[in-house]
């Protein structure tokens, strides 16, 4: 149901006790690197006893989608996919520092319930597309930052709260990551259509024949071949069309791998 | 003078009972047919001009229903005074899972004296259901009793019914308990609302006095 499903990279989980294991340990993570970019911000956070998870679930869980405004949620989805998990923090960074980074903000929230209020009611200028994804451009928080915490805060939850539940495998910090772990097999590669088209009698081919040469001469001129040709394509002479199935087959490779990914993400673990 | 009290009010039960939907037509007097899952919790405030004397300010804690499972509840649950746990009337296993929820409850939270706090049974949905709970009524009444309930209501986030009833009688009890504290403890350290008024006039008596002697 969630986005977030496709995102099992991150958080890997089998049960919905061990998905709230990962995003409580996220929300650790999170507020530990708080202290280095807004040291106010974390200062009245903790004053005021406001676990984490009272903040970021929906943020994590839903990659933001139920926060930002849509333009934003765009650009920032873009950069996760490609940049990994490390924008999803750095984002929540963003947030925190911008509502809760100075004192004068901080006179209007004196309370628990006062800030989670606000932290519900983010200002709109600060995720305003441009503004947000320049911050979180800039903000000095790296992977190796993420990975550092993340081993310090799983130390700590084993000495306070015991063994973890899931034992996540190691994250994936962005696409290049996940293609450098797992290279696409060729079983990978090849496709599963669930709507087959019959190839349509011969008959009407062998009425085409005489065309046939005249297309093929053609051929360099025309426009790039339909990758996702109809049986009646006129372009696609229908005995030539079990090699040219078999370069498609490579061509949609891109395609078929999202495909997998949505599927395997239907499991909705967090609900 | 006026008493104000603060009181954090949890709202818990199953997957789409409904807890959402009562928490809006109580608080901003919409329903709306869209479902869309609570993810961890969410916050609404309630205003109530109890009587000419009291304003009851309700932080009414929405708690995702799939929350159930695990440990994040203690954190959600953490001070709570009292709290609404909803069952669907048109599907048995939410009510079947209102013991876990009660339990879970009772486990994680309790008041200064150690007692579970107060809660009340929401029998939701009830415009959907042909003839309604009626002839359930012993049965629940028992149920509650057994169970430690306050109070069972029968509801409807859509037609707004018994809402605001179920959540007065919750606010009752835990007014009486408030009461109950503070004639229990010594009158010299009661922090009343609008203590500060209070120490101002005892400092300033204290003052005229001084200056007389």
């Amino acid at each position: 149901m969630y986005p977030l499903r496709y995102m099992s990279s991150f958080f890997v989980s089998s049960s919905s006790v061990s998905s709230q294991e990962a995003i409580q340990l996220d929300g650790e993570i999170l507020f530990a690197l708080l202290k280095r970019v807004s040291p106010v911000a974390h200062r009245h956070l903790k004053k005021h006893k406001i676990d984490p998870i009272l903040y970021m679930t929906e943020w994590f869980m839903c990659a933001f989608s139920r926060t930002l405004p849509w333009a934003s949620v765009l650009r920032v989805w873009d950069m996760f996919f490609c940049e990994g998990v490390k924008i999803i923090f750095r984002v929540g960074l963003v947030l925190l520092k911008c509502m809760l980074g100075s004192q004068e903000k901080l006179k209007v929230c004196q309370g628990q319930y006062e800030t989670m209020e606000l932290l519900r009611s983010i200002e709109p200028r600060y995720m305003q597309e441009a503004f947000l994804v320049q911050e979180i451009i800039e903000l000095a928080i790296s992977e190796r930052d993420i990975e550092k915490e993340h081993l310090s805060q799983l130390r700590r939850w084993k000495e306070t709260r015991g063994e973890l539940n899931c034992k996540s495998p190691p994250r994936m910090h962005g696409a290049k990551a996940i293609m450098a772990a797992e290279p696409p097999s060729r079983q990978d590669l090849k496709q599963h259509p669930t709507i087959i088209v019959e190839v349509p009698p011969t008959t009407e081919s062998k009425g085409k024949k005489p065309k046939k040469t005249k297309t093929e001469k053609k051929k360099d001129t025309s426009p790039p071949l339909n990758p996702y040709p109809l049986p009646n394509d006129p372009t696609l002479p229908s005995d030539n069309l079990s090699p040219s199935e078999s370069e498609h087959l490579q061509k949609d490779t891109p395609l078929q791998g999202s495909n997998q990914s949505l599927s395997s993400a239907e499991q909705d673990t967090y609900l | 003078m006026q008493k104000e009290h603060l009181f954090k009010v949890l709202v818990i039960g199953d997957l789409g009972v409904g807890k959402t939907s009562i928490i809006k037509r109580y608080v901003h007097q919409i329903f709306s047919q869209h479902y869309r899952a609570t993810i961890g919790v969410d916050f609404a405030l309630k205003v109530l001009h109890w009587d000419s004397q009291t304003v009851v300010r309700l932080q009414l804690w929405d708690i995702a229903g799939q929350e159930r499972y695990g440990n994040m509840t203690r954190v959600y649950y953490r001070e709570a005074v009292g709290a609404l746990i909803v069952f669907d009337v048109t599907r048995a296993s939410t009510f079947d899972a209102v013991l876990k929820w009660k339990d879970d409850l009772d486990l994680k939270v309790t008041l200064s004296n150690g007692k579970p706090v107060p809660a009340v049974l929401l029998a939701n949905k009830s415009d959907q259901s042909r003839e309604g709970l009626r002839s359930q009524i012993p049965k629940l009444d028992t149920f509650c009793k057994e169970n430690g309930f306050v109070g069972w209501f029968e509801t409807s986030a859509k037609d707004n019914t018994n809402i605001e009833a179920a959540a007065k009688c919750l606010v009752e009890h835990i007014l009486a308990y408030e009461e109950n504290i503070t004639n229990n403890t010594d009158p010299d350290v009661v922090a009343l609302p609008g203590y500060n008024n209070n120490t101002k006039e005892r400092v300033r008596t204290r003052c005229v006095t001084c200056s007389k002697f």
